[in-house]
């Protein structure tokens, strides 16, 4: 057939643009789903998650043994205060860009008595006096804070700990 | 005139299907890439990771979205048993495990939705607060109790079940290996010679 030979470069071209922007936006749209559902309280305010049962079907192989509070954090307004309360048992506090990488995790052997950072936008000014500053390579992302609860009660007890915790705009706190 | 827009529409429609397909083969066999064995056990790397590549970082986001980085915590899933058989409620199993060098670890029993069992049990997981980890410790896999000190009920998990062991804070010295990790054996199924 004359004159075919546009027609397959043109689907070889659109089907490289598909492919690539399909890999490039994969971590950000499953990121977007995680983060517009963790926000559905408003940004930068913690969600403490109840505990997992066999009723729970939001989030994919769930642990029953931890106490999950979350936070989508955004930095829009500048710099966002989170503090985790500190936990008798192991607990973690990480921090997810919007593209999904893991840029900082502490846990309870590094800080005892739980842990307070400054979360400023990579490149932005750090406030100052501000103790421990972490720079967020994205302006949204989330903050997921772990406690190991393997019983009711110690996840009565973490959920009650968890009520300490901060996620703030230091606009807000200042304002 | 039609023909023509009718070429370039349907060129556009390979185009797109093309690049969808390639795509998803890219994540999916990329995916076997980061997986490891270790007898039962199977381990993905790209969870917890950060990456370099795009192609990774949406491995990652598919494989291990808000997972813990390996220094952190690291993550085991078995799925079929001695046999190379798919695990299945009918059949009683016994897990058996060694000291995990490692400040705490859980097996979590999923089933096939990756959701945990639909049943009342309260038995989806053990941990090494239940367990004495200091020594050799086992717990039975199966529908009903009995008589086991540790138990992880499969009841209404139906056929195709896993197992998902977290180990948080390994030391240094822990190594994933076939004998490090805890084994599972088959005791009997029902409706199998």
């Amino acid at each position: 057939m004359p004159g075919i030979g546009k027609y397959v470069w043109a689907a070889i071209a659109i089907a490289v643009i598909t492919h690539l922007a399909l890999i490039h936006a994969a971590p950000r749209l499953l990121m977007g789903v995680a983060i517009e559902r963790l926000s559905a309280g408003g940004f930068n305010a913690w969600t403490i998650a109840d505990r997992v049962t066999s009723a729970s079907r939001q989030i994919v192989r769930p642990s029953p043994d931890f106490s999950y509070a979350a936070c989508a954090f955004d930095l829009s307004d500048g710099p966002v205060i989170i503090a985790a309360a500190p936990w008798r048992q192991y607990w973690s506090l990480s921090l997810y860009s919007a593209n999904s990488d893991n840029f900082f995790v502490i846990d309870d052997r590094e800080a005892h008595y739980g842990a307070e950072i400054t979360l400023v936008r990579a490149g932005k000014p750090h406030p100052e006096g501000a103790s421990m500053v972490v720079e967020s390579p994205s302006a949204r992302g989330v903050a997921l804070i772990r406690r190991l609860a393997p019983s009711t009660e110690s996840y009565n007890a973490a959920a009650e700990v968890a009520r300490e915790d901060v996620c703030e705009s230091v606009s807000r706190l200042v304002g | 005139m039609l023909r023509r827009v009718l070429a370039w529409a349907m060129a556009a429609l390979i185009g797109v299907g093309i690049g969808a397909a390639s795509a998803w083969a890219a994540l999916e066999f990329g995916s076997a890439g980061f997986t490891q064995s270790y007898g039962q056990w199977t381990h993905s790397r790209a969870a917890g990771s950060s990456a370099a590549d795009p192609y990774t970082r949406a491995i990652i986001a598919r494989d291990g979205l808000l997972a813990l980085r390996a220094s952190e915590a690291l993550y085991f899933n078995l799925a079929e048993d001695e046999n190379g058989r798919r695990l299945d409620e009918s059949c009683i199993y016994e897990l058996r495990g060694s000291p995990l060098a490692a400040r705490w670890w859980s097996v979590t029993l999923y089933a096939e939705d990756n959701f945990l069992a639909e049943n009342s049990d309260h038995a989806a997981s053990v941990d090494a607060s239940r367990i004495d980890p200091t020594s050799v410790w086992s717990t039975r896999v199966s529908p009903v109790r009995g008589d086991a000190p540790h138990w992880l009920s499969s009841r209404s998990a139906g056929r195709g079940f896993s197992l998902t062991l977290r180990i948080y804070n390994p030391q240094r010295e822990f190594r994933p290996s076939a004998e490090s990790l805890p084994t599972l054996t088959t005791i009997s199924c029902t409706g199998r010679s």
